[in-house]
Protein backbone atom coordinates (compact mmCIF):
# COMPACT_ATOMS: atom_id res chain seq x y z
CA UNK A 1 0.00 0.00 0.00
CA UNK A 2 1.66 3.14 1.18
CA UNK A 3 5.08 3.56 -0.25
CA UNK A 4 7.32 6.34 0.84
CA UNK A 5 8.29 8.69 -1.89
CA UNK A 6 8.25 11.38 0.73
CA UNK A 7 10.67 9.58 2.98
CA UNK A 8 13.73 10.85 1.14
CA UNK A 9 12.62 14.39 1.69
CA UNK A 10 11.57 13.78 5.24
CA UNK A 11 14.69 12.01 6.26
CA UNK A 12 17.25 14.10 4.46
CA UNK A 13 18.91 15.01 7.72
CA UNK A 14 18.73 11.50 9.09
CA UNK A 15 20.23 10.07 5.94
CA UNK A 16 22.98 12.63 6.04
CA UNK A 17 23.71 11.60 9.59
CA UNK A 18 23.64 7.96 8.63
CA UNK A 19 26.08 8.54 5.79
CA UNK A 20 28.26 10.50 8.14
CA UNK A 21 28.34 7.83 10.80
CA UNK A 22 28.72 5.06 8.21
CA UNK A 23 31.67 6.91 6.74
CA UNK A 24 33.11 7.46 10.20
CA UNK A 25 32.86 3.81 11.05
CA UNK A 26 34.10 2.59 7.71
CA UNK A 27 32.78 -0.77 6.57
CA UNK A 28 29.60 -1.59 8.44
CA UNK A 29 28.93 -5.05 7.15
CA UNK A 30 27.69 -6.57 10.39
CA UNK A 31 29.33 -9.15 12.55
CA UNK A 32 28.45 -12.02 10.23
CA UNK A 33 26.52 -14.01 12.78
CA UNK A 34 22.73 -13.81 12.64
CA UNK A 35 21.49 -13.36 16.20
CA UNK A 36 18.10 -11.93 15.25
CA UNK A 37 16.04 -14.95 16.35
CA UNK A 38 18.08 -15.38 19.53
CA UNK A 39 17.59 -11.70 20.37
CA UNK A 40 13.82 -11.97 20.08
CA UNK A 41 13.70 -15.24 22.05
CA UNK A 42 15.92 -13.79 24.80
CA UNK A 43 13.81 -10.66 25.07
CA UNK A 44 10.71 -12.89 25.06
CA UNK A 45 9.01 -10.39 22.79
CA UNK A 46 8.84 -9.33 19.19
CA UNK A 47 8.17 -5.67 18.49
CA UNK A 48 5.83 -5.16 15.54
CA UNK A 49 5.91 -1.72 13.93
CA UNK A 50 2.76 -0.44 12.31
CA UNK A 51 0.97 2.71 11.26
CA UNK A 52 -2.26 1.66 13.04
CA UNK A 53 -4.45 3.39 10.46
CA UNK A 54 -4.66 0.63 7.86
CA UNK A 55 -8.04 -1.03 7.96
CA UNK A 56 -8.48 -3.96 8.18
CA UNK A 57 -4.83 -5.04 8.47
CA UNK A 58 -3.86 -3.10 11.57
CA UNK A 59 -5.76 -0.11 12.90
CA UNK A 60 -6.91 1.67 16.05
CA UNK A 61 -10.50 0.93 16.99
CA UNK A 62 -13.02 3.08 18.85
CA UNK A 63 -11.62 1.93 22.19
CA UNK A 64 -8.12 3.01 21.23
CA UNK A 65 -6.92 -0.59 20.85
CA UNK A 66 -4.88 -1.77 17.91
CA UNK A 67 -6.68 -4.57 16.09
CA UNK A 68 -6.70 -6.09 12.61
CA UNK A 69 -6.00 -9.14 10.51
CA UNK A 70 -2.23 -8.73 10.65
CA UNK A 71 -2.38 -8.23 14.40
CA UNK A 72 -4.41 -11.40 14.98
CA UNK A 73 -2.01 -13.40 12.81
CA UNK A 74 1.05 -11.92 14.53
CA UNK A 75 -0.44 -12.65 17.97
CA UNK A 76 -0.88 -16.29 16.99
CA UNK A 77 2.63 -16.52 15.53
CA UNK A 78 4.14 -15.10 18.71
CA UNK A 79 2.04 -17.38 20.89
CA UNK A 80 3.41 -20.37 19.01
CA UNK A 81 6.96 -19.06 19.35
CA UNK A 82 6.36 -18.66 23.09
CA UNK A 83 6.97 -14.93 23.12
CA UNK A 84 4.98 -11.75 23.61
CA UNK A 85 3.86 -9.50 20.79
CA UNK A 86 4.48 -5.82 21.37
CA UNK A 87 2.85 -3.27 19.08
CA UNK A 88 4.72 -0.09 18.34
CA UNK A 89 3.25 2.84 16.43
CA UNK A 90 5.54 4.28 13.80
CA UNK A 91 5.17 6.97 11.23
CA UNK A 92 4.84 5.20 7.89
CA UNK A 93 7.23 7.62 6.17
CA UNK A 94 10.07 6.84 8.56
CA UNK A 95 9.40 3.15 9.28
CA UNK A 96 12.70 2.06 7.72
CA UNK A 97 14.59 4.25 10.21
CA UNK A 98 12.79 2.57 13.10
CA UNK A 99 13.63 -0.84 11.70
CA UNK A 100 17.30 0.00 11.22
CA UNK A 101 17.55 1.70 14.58
CA UNK A 102 16.25 -1.48 16.23
CA UNK A 103 13.18 0.15 17.80
CA UNK A 104 11.08 -2.47 16.04
CA UNK A 105 11.81 -6.03 14.87
CA UNK A 106 9.47 -6.12 11.89
CA UNK A 107 6.98 -4.13 9.85
CA UNK A 108 3.78 -6.11 9.53
CA UNK A 109 1.04 -3.82 8.32
CA UNK A 110 -0.11 -4.65 4.79
CA UNK A 111 3.37 -3.93 3.50
CA UNK A 112 3.44 -4.22 -0.30
CA UNK A 113 6.33 -6.04 -1.88
CA UNK A 114 8.38 -3.84 -4.19
CA UNK A 115 11.89 -3.99 -5.60
CA UNK A 116 12.67 -0.70 -3.94
CA UNK A 117 11.75 -2.09 -0.53
CA UNK A 118 13.67 -5.31 -1.08
CA UNK A 119 16.81 -3.21 -1.24
CA UNK A 120 16.32 -1.69 2.19
CA UNK A 121 14.69 -4.55 4.09
CA UNK A 122 14.38 -8.29 4.15
CA UNK A 123 10.93 -9.24 2.91
CA UNK A 124 9.27 -12.48 3.91
CA UNK A 125 7.37 -14.72 1.54
CA UNK A 126 4.18 -12.83 0.53
CA UNK A 127 1.15 -13.95 2.54
CA UNK A 128 -1.69 -12.43 0.54
CA UNK A 129 -2.62 -10.74 -2.71
CA UNK A 130 -4.02 -7.29 -3.08
CA UNK A 131 -5.49 -5.75 -6.18
CA UNK A 132 -5.60 -2.02 -6.83
CA UNK A 133 -9.16 -0.98 -7.61
CA UNK A 134 -11.29 2.06 -8.41
CA UNK A 135 -14.20 2.98 -6.17
CA UNK A 136 -16.99 5.24 -7.45
CA UNK A 137 -20.26 6.51 -6.03
CA UNK A 138 -23.15 4.05 -6.30
CA UNK A 139 -25.07 6.41 -8.57
CA UNK A 140 -22.09 7.21 -10.80
CA UNK A 141 -22.25 6.50 -14.57
CA UNK A 142 -18.70 5.20 -14.46
CA UNK A 143 -18.71 1.45 -14.95
CA UNK A 144 -15.43 0.70 -16.70
CA UNK A 145 -11.90 2.05 -16.92
CA UNK A 146 -12.71 3.72 -20.25
CA UNK A 147 -15.34 5.88 -18.50
CA UNK A 148 -12.61 7.41 -16.37
CA UNK A 149 -11.62 9.71 -19.24
CA UNK A 150 -10.77 13.17 -17.84
CA UNK A 151 -11.96 12.05 -14.42
CA UNK A 152 -10.47 13.28 -11.16
CA UNK A 153 -9.18 10.33 -9.17
CA UNK A 154 -8.43 10.58 -5.47
CA UNK A 155 -5.39 8.60 -4.33
CA UNK A 156 -3.30 8.43 -1.18
CA UNK A 157 -0.01 10.23 -1.63
CA UNK A 158 3.27 8.50 -0.91
CA UNK A 159 1.66 5.19 -1.78
CA UNK A 160 2.37 2.49 -4.31
CA UNK A 161 -1.19 3.24 -5.51
CA UNK A 162 -0.12 6.66 -6.74
CA UNK A 163 2.82 5.23 -8.68
CA UNK A 164 0.66 2.55 -10.27
CA UNK A 165 -2.02 5.07 -11.16
CA UNK A 166 0.42 7.51 -12.72
CA UNK A 167 1.97 4.76 -14.81
CA UNK A 168 -1.40 3.43 -15.98
CA UNK A 169 -3.10 4.30 -19.24
CA UNK A 170 -6.01 5.82 -17.31
CA UNK A 171 -3.79 8.77 -16.46
CA UNK A 172 -1.16 8.57 -19.17
CA UNK A 173 -3.45 8.39 -22.22
CA UNK A 174 -7.01 8.99 -21.04
CA UNK A 175 -6.20 12.27 -19.36
CA UNK A 176 -7.51 11.49 -15.89
CA UNK A 177 -6.04 13.64 -13.12
CA UNK A 178 -4.80 12.11 -9.86
CA UNK A 179 -5.77 14.12 -6.80
CA UNK A 180 -3.25 13.38 -4.05
CA UNK A 181 -4.68 13.14 -0.56
CA UNK A 182 -2.99 12.20 2.64
CA UNK A 183 -5.30 9.32 3.60
CA UNK A 184 -7.75 6.96 1.95
CA UNK A 185 -10.40 8.22 4.36
CA UNK A 186 -10.08 11.75 3.00
CA UNK A 187 -10.17 10.40 -0.53
CA UNK A 188 -13.42 8.54 0.15
CA UNK A 189 -14.84 11.61 1.88
CA UNK A 190 -14.10 13.67 -1.20
CA UNK A 191 -15.78 11.03 -3.32
CA UNK A 192 -18.89 11.25 -1.19
CA UNK A 193 -18.89 15.05 -1.65
CA UNK A 194 -18.35 14.59 -5.42
CA UNK A 195 -15.07 16.49 -5.24
CA UNK A 196 -13.43 13.59 -7.06
CA UNK A 197 -15.02 11.14 -9.51
CA UNK A 198 -13.29 8.01 -8.29
CA UNK A 199 -10.83 6.81 -5.66
CA UNK A 200 -7.98 4.44 -6.42
CA UNK A 201 -6.94 2.22 -3.53
CA UNK A 202 -6.20 -1.29 -2.26
CA UNK A 203 -9.09 -3.70 -2.77
CA UNK A 204 -8.62 -4.97 0.79
CA UNK A 205 -9.25 -1.49 2.15
CA UNK A 206 -12.02 -0.70 -0.34
CA UNK A 207 -14.04 -3.81 0.42
CA UNK A 208 -13.70 -3.40 4.16
CA UNK A 209 -14.59 0.28 3.99
CA UNK A 210 -17.74 -0.35 1.96
CA UNK A 211 -18.94 -3.08 4.29
CA UNK A 212 -18.09 -1.27 7.52
CA UNK A 213 -19.44 2.19 6.66
CA UNK A 214 -22.44 0.97 4.64
CA UNK A 215 -22.00 3.94 2.31
CA UNK A 216 -23.15 3.78 -1.27
CA UNK A 217 -19.90 3.06 -3.07
CA UNK A 218 -19.14 0.48 -5.73
CA UNK A 219 -15.91 -1.09 -6.84
CA UNK A 220 -15.20 -1.20 -10.59
CA UNK A 221 -14.68 -4.74 -11.77
CA UNK A 222 -11.62 -3.82 -13.75
CA UNK A 223 -8.66 -3.03 -11.53
CA UNK A 224 -5.03 -2.30 -12.20
CA UNK A 225 -1.94 -4.27 -11.29
CA UNK A 226 -2.11 -6.53 -8.30
CA UNK A 227 0.49 -6.63 -5.59
CA UNK A 228 1.39 -8.76 -2.63
CA UNK A 229 1.70 -8.15 1.10
CA UNK A 230 4.67 -9.43 3.04
CA UNK A 231 6.40 -8.86 6.38
CA UNK A 232 9.45 -6.63 6.43
CA UNK A 233 12.48 -7.49 8.59
CA UNK A 234 15.85 -5.85 9.06
CA UNK A 235 18.37 -6.77 6.40
CA UNK A 236 20.33 -9.73 7.70
CA UNK A 237 17.66 -10.92 10.15
CA UNK A 238 17.20 -14.10 8.11
CA UNK A 239 16.81 -16.39 11.14
CA UNK A 240 13.87 -14.43 12.54
CA UNK A 241 12.26 -14.15 9.11
CA UNK A 242 12.58 -17.91 8.55
CA UNK A 243 11.13 -18.71 11.95
CA UNK A 244 8.10 -16.45 11.43
CA UNK A 245 7.54 -17.83 7.92
CA UNK A 246 7.78 -21.40 9.19
CA UNK A 247 5.29 -20.63 11.96
CA UNK A 248 2.92 -19.08 9.42
CA UNK A 249 3.14 -22.24 7.30
CA UNK A 250 2.38 -24.30 10.37
CA UNK A 251 -0.74 -22.19 10.81
CA UNK A 252 -1.66 -22.79 7.17
CA UNK A 253 -1.33 -26.53 7.68
CA UNK A 254 -3.65 -26.69 10.69
CA UNK A 255 -6.15 -24.22 9.22
CA UNK A 256 -5.64 -21.42 11.78
CA UNK A 257 -4.61 -18.87 9.17
CA UNK A 258 -7.67 -19.65 7.05
CA UNK A 259 -9.81 -19.23 10.15
CA UNK A 260 -8.40 -15.80 10.98
CA UNK A 261 -8.76 -14.76 7.35
CA UNK A 262 -12.41 -15.80 7.33
CA UNK A 263 -13.05 -13.72 10.43
CA UNK A 264 -11.76 -10.58 8.75
CA UNK A 265 -12.49 -11.07 5.04
CA UNK A 266 -15.26 -13.66 4.95
CA UNK A 267 -13.04 -16.11 3.08
CA UNK A 268 -9.49 -17.42 3.00
CA UNK A 269 -7.59 -14.79 1.03
CA UNK A 270 -4.12 -15.81 2.11
CA UNK A 271 -1.62 -17.14 -0.42
CA UNK A 272 1.31 -18.32 1.65
CA UNK A 273 2.15 -22.02 1.42
CA UNK A 274 -0.26 -22.60 -1.47
CA UNK B 1 -20.75 10.24 13.57
CA UNK B 2 -23.39 10.16 16.29
CA UNK B 3 -23.22 11.75 19.72
CA UNK B 4 -22.07 8.52 21.39
CA UNK B 5 -19.10 8.27 19.01
CA UNK B 6 -18.16 11.91 19.52
CA UNK B 7 -18.17 11.32 23.26
CA UNK B 8 -15.94 8.26 22.85
CA UNK B 9 -13.44 10.15 20.71
CA UNK B 10 -13.43 13.06 23.16
CA UNK B 11 -12.64 10.70 26.02
CA UNK B 12 -9.76 9.14 24.10
CA UNK B 13 -8.36 12.59 23.28
CA UNK B 14 -8.73 13.62 26.93
CA UNK B 15 -6.70 10.59 27.92
CA UNK B 16 -3.84 11.75 25.67
CA UNK B 17 -4.15 15.45 26.48
CA UNK B 18 -1.50 15.17 29.26
CA UNK B 19 1.05 14.13 26.61
CA UNK B 20 0.33 17.25 24.57
CA UNK B 21 0.38 19.41 27.69
CA UNK B 22 3.64 18.01 29.02
CA UNK B 23 5.37 18.58 25.69
CA UNK B 24 4.03 22.14 25.74
CA UNK B 25 5.01 22.82 29.35
CA UNK B 26 8.51 21.32 29.19
CA UNK B 27 9.23 23.21 25.99
CA UNK B 28 8.24 26.49 27.62
CA UNK B 29 10.27 25.72 30.74
CA UNK B 30 13.44 25.16 28.70
CA UNK B 31 13.07 27.37 25.65
CA UNK B 32 12.61 30.70 27.46
CA UNK B 33 15.80 30.48 29.57
CA UNK B 34 17.75 29.05 26.63
CA UNK B 35 16.37 31.89 24.50
CA UNK B 36 17.71 34.40 27.03
CA UNK B 37 21.14 32.79 26.92
CA UNK B 38 21.08 32.88 23.12
CA UNK B 39 20.17 36.60 23.19
CA UNK B 40 23.08 37.18 25.54
CA UNK B 41 25.46 35.21 23.30
CA UNK B 42 24.29 37.15 20.30
CA UNK B 43 24.89 40.46 22.07
CA UNK B 44 28.27 39.38 23.40
CA UNK B 45 31.34 41.09 22.03
CA UNK B 46 33.21 38.01 20.92
CA UNK B 47 32.76 37.77 17.13
CA UNK B 48 33.12 33.97 16.69
CA UNK B 49 30.39 33.43 19.31
CA UNK B 50 28.16 35.88 17.43
CA UNK B 51 28.69 33.98 14.22
CA UNK B 52 27.94 30.64 15.82
CA UNK B 53 24.79 32.06 17.41
CA UNK B 54 23.71 33.49 14.06
CA UNK B 55 24.28 30.11 12.44
CA UNK B 56 22.26 28.37 15.14
CA UNK B 57 19.35 30.79 14.72
CA UNK B 58 19.55 30.50 10.94
CA UNK B 59 19.35 26.70 11.07
CA UNK B 60 16.61 26.57 13.69
CA UNK B 61 14.42 29.12 11.96
CA UNK B 62 15.43 28.11 8.46
CA UNK B 63 14.48 24.44 8.52
CA UNK B 64 11.10 22.90 9.33
CA UNK B 65 10.53 21.90 12.94
CA UNK B 66 9.15 18.61 11.66
CA UNK B 67 12.53 17.80 10.11
CA UNK B 68 14.34 18.81 13.29
CA UNK B 69 12.16 16.46 15.32
CA UNK B 70 12.97 13.55 13.03
CA UNK B 71 16.67 14.40 13.03
CA UNK B 72 16.91 14.62 16.83
CA UNK B 73 14.84 11.52 17.44
CA UNK B 74 16.72 9.25 15.05
CA UNK B 75 20.22 10.63 15.48
CA UNK B 76 21.16 8.60 18.57
CA UNK B 77 19.63 5.25 17.47
CA UNK B 78 21.32 5.66 14.07
CA UNK B 79 24.73 6.31 15.56
CA UNK B 80 24.36 3.38 17.96
CA UNK B 81 23.13 1.01 15.22
CA UNK B 82 26.00 1.82 12.89
CA UNK B 83 28.55 1.60 15.68
CA UNK B 84 27.23 -1.79 16.80
CA UNK B 85 27.19 -3.03 13.20
CA UNK B 86 30.83 -2.20 12.82
CA UNK B 87 31.58 -3.97 16.09
CA UNK B 88 32.40 -0.92 18.17
CA UNK B 89 30.76 -0.95 21.56
CA UNK B 90 33.12 1.14 23.64
CA UNK B 91 33.40 4.87 24.30
CA UNK B 92 30.18 6.80 24.40
CA UNK B 93 28.10 4.02 22.80
CA UNK B 94 26.85 2.54 26.14
CA UNK B 95 25.86 6.04 27.27
CA UNK B 96 23.96 6.64 24.03
CA UNK B 97 22.30 3.23 24.36
CA UNK B 98 21.26 4.16 27.88
CA UNK B 99 19.67 7.35 26.57
CA UNK B 100 17.79 5.69 23.74
CA UNK B 101 16.53 2.86 25.94
CA UNK B 102 15.25 5.29 28.53
CA UNK B 103 11.47 4.85 28.79
CA UNK B 104 10.98 8.58 28.21
CA UNK B 105 13.40 8.83 25.31
CA UNK B 106 10.72 9.96 22.87
CA UNK B 107 9.47 12.88 24.94
CA UNK B 108 13.04 13.84 25.83
CA UNK B 109 14.00 13.99 22.16
CA UNK B 110 10.86 15.99 21.45
CA UNK B 111 11.45 18.48 24.26
CA UNK B 112 15.07 18.95 23.16
CA UNK B 113 14.13 19.63 19.55
CA UNK B 114 11.15 21.85 20.42
CA UNK B 115 13.15 23.81 23.01
CA UNK B 116 16.10 24.43 20.70
CA UNK B 117 13.75 25.54 17.94
CA UNK B 118 11.65 27.82 20.11
CA UNK B 119 14.70 29.24 21.89
CA UNK B 120 15.85 30.65 18.55
CA UNK B 121 12.57 32.50 18.10
CA UNK B 122 12.47 33.68 21.71
CA UNK B 123 16.06 34.90 21.43
CA UNK B 124 15.14 37.14 18.54
CA UNK B 125 12.06 38.44 20.35
CA UNK B 126 14.14 39.28 23.44
CA UNK B 127 16.86 40.89 21.33
CA UNK B 128 14.24 43.04 19.63
CA UNK B 129 12.97 44.07 23.05
CA UNK B 130 16.44 45.01 24.30
CA UNK B 131 17.33 46.94 21.17
CA UNK B 132 14.11 48.94 21.37
CA UNK B 133 15.35 50.68 24.53
CA UNK B 134 16.77 54.12 23.63
CA UNK B 135 20.51 54.60 24.08
CA UNK B 136 19.80 57.66 26.24
CA UNK B 137 18.63 55.47 29.08
CA UNK B 138 22.00 53.70 29.29
CA UNK B 139 23.70 57.09 29.31
CA UNK B 140 21.38 58.41 32.00
CA UNK B 141 21.97 55.34 34.16
CA UNK B 142 25.71 55.76 33.72
CA UNK B 143 25.41 59.38 34.82
CA UNK B 144 23.61 58.19 37.97
CA UNK B 145 26.62 56.03 38.72
CA UNK B 146 25.02 52.64 38.02
CA UNK B 147 27.18 49.78 36.90
CA UNK B 148 26.40 47.96 33.66
CA UNK B 149 24.82 45.08 35.52
CA UNK B 150 22.70 47.39 37.66
CA UNK B 151 21.60 49.28 34.54
CA UNK B 152 20.52 46.07 32.85
CA UNK B 153 18.60 44.58 35.74
CA UNK B 154 17.07 47.76 37.18
CA UNK B 155 16.45 49.92 34.12
CA UNK B 156 16.46 47.83 30.94
CA UNK B 157 15.03 44.42 31.91
CA UNK B 158 11.73 45.67 33.43
CA UNK B 159 10.99 47.62 30.26
CA UNK B 160 12.03 44.78 27.98
CA UNK B 161 9.75 42.37 29.84
CA UNK B 162 6.70 44.54 29.18
CA UNK B 163 7.56 45.01 25.55
CA UNK B 164 8.15 41.36 24.68
CA UNK B 165 4.92 40.06 26.21
CA UNK B 166 2.70 40.38 23.09
CA UNK B 167 5.29 38.77 20.80
CA UNK B 168 5.94 36.02 23.36
CA UNK B 169 2.20 35.34 23.60
CA UNK B 170 2.14 34.87 19.83
CA UNK B 171 4.94 32.33 20.03
CA UNK B 172 3.34 30.44 22.91
CA UNK B 173 0.05 30.18 21.02
CA UNK B 174 1.88 28.82 18.00
CA UNK B 175 3.64 26.34 20.30
CA UNK B 176 0.31 24.92 21.49
CA UNK B 177 -0.56 24.08 17.91
CA UNK B 178 2.96 23.00 16.95
CA UNK B 179 2.85 20.19 19.52
CA UNK B 180 0.78 18.39 16.88
CA UNK B 181 3.97 18.06 14.80
CA UNK B 182 5.14 15.46 17.31
CA UNK B 183 2.96 12.96 15.51
CA UNK B 184 5.67 12.64 12.82
CA UNK B 185 7.52 10.32 15.16
CA UNK B 186 4.24 8.74 16.31
CA UNK B 187 4.21 10.44 19.71
CA UNK B 188 0.81 9.64 21.22
CA UNK B 189 -0.57 13.17 21.41
CA UNK B 190 -4.06 14.30 20.51
CA UNK B 191 -3.55 14.90 16.79
CA UNK B 192 -2.20 11.41 16.27
CA UNK B 193 -5.07 9.90 18.24
CA UNK B 194 -7.56 12.05 16.31
CA UNK B 195 -6.07 10.81 13.04
CA UNK B 196 -6.39 7.20 14.15
CA UNK B 197 -10.00 7.73 15.15
CA UNK B 198 -10.64 9.59 11.91
CA UNK B 199 -9.41 6.49 10.16
CA UNK B 200 -11.56 4.20 12.27
CA UNK B 201 -14.80 6.13 11.77
CA UNK B 202 -13.96 7.07 8.17
CA UNK B 203 -14.94 10.58 9.11
CA UNK B 204 -13.03 13.84 9.54
CA UNK B 205 -15.03 14.68 12.66
CA UNK B 206 -12.29 13.59 15.15
CA UNK B 207 -9.97 16.24 13.69
CA UNK B 208 -12.55 18.91 14.52
CA UNK B 209 -12.80 17.57 18.04
CA UNK B 210 -9.02 17.86 18.31
CA UNK B 211 -9.41 21.40 16.93
CA UNK B 212 -11.71 22.24 19.83
CA UNK B 213 -9.04 20.99 22.25
CA UNK B 214 -6.42 23.33 20.74
CA UNK B 215 -8.91 26.17 20.74
CA UNK B 216 -9.66 25.77 24.43
CA UNK B 217 -5.96 25.52 25.31
CA UNK B 218 -5.25 28.70 23.38
CA UNK B 219 -8.20 30.51 24.93
CA UNK B 220 -6.57 29.78 28.29
CA UNK B 221 -3.14 30.93 27.06
CA UNK B 222 -4.68 34.13 25.70
CA UNK B 223 -6.44 34.85 28.98
CA UNK B 224 -3.25 34.24 30.97
CA UNK B 225 -1.26 36.58 28.76
CA UNK B 226 -3.81 39.38 28.86
CA UNK B 227 -3.74 39.11 32.65
CA UNK B 228 0.07 39.24 32.65
CA UNK B 229 0.02 42.17 30.25
CA UNK B 230 -2.27 44.10 32.59
CA UNK B 231 0.04 43.36 35.53
CA UNK B 232 2.96 44.85 33.66
CA UNK B 233 0.97 47.80 32.39
CA UNK B 234 2.67 50.51 34.40
CA UNK B 235 4.63 53.67 33.48
CA UNK B 236 2.87 54.35 30.22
Amino acid sequence: MKNSMMKKLLCAAVSAMMLFSAAACGESGGTGEDKSLQKVMDAKKMVLGLDATFKPMGFTNENDEIVGFDIDVAEEVCKRMGIELELYSVNWETKEQDLNAGTIDCIWNGLSVSDERKQVMLMSEPYMNNEMVFVVNGKSDITALSDLKDAKIGVQNGSTALEILNASEVVATNGATPVELSTNVEALNQLELNMVDAVFLDSVVANYEIVSTGKDYKVLEEGLSSEQYAIGFRKGDQALCDKVTATLKEMVADGTLAKISTEWFGSDVTTIGK
Amino acid sequence: MDFEAIKKVTLILLEYLPNTLSLFAWTLVFSIPVGMVVTWLKKCRCKPINWLTDLYILIMRGTPLMLQIIAFYYAIPMIVASAVNSGRTGGIIPILQGIMNHPDYMIIALVVSFSLNYAAYFAEIFRGGIEAIPKGQYEAAQMLGMTKIQTFFRIILPQVTKRVIPATANEVIVLVKDTSLANVIAFAEITMKAKQQMNFYSSIMPLFIAGVFYFVMNAVVTAVFSFVEKKFDYYK
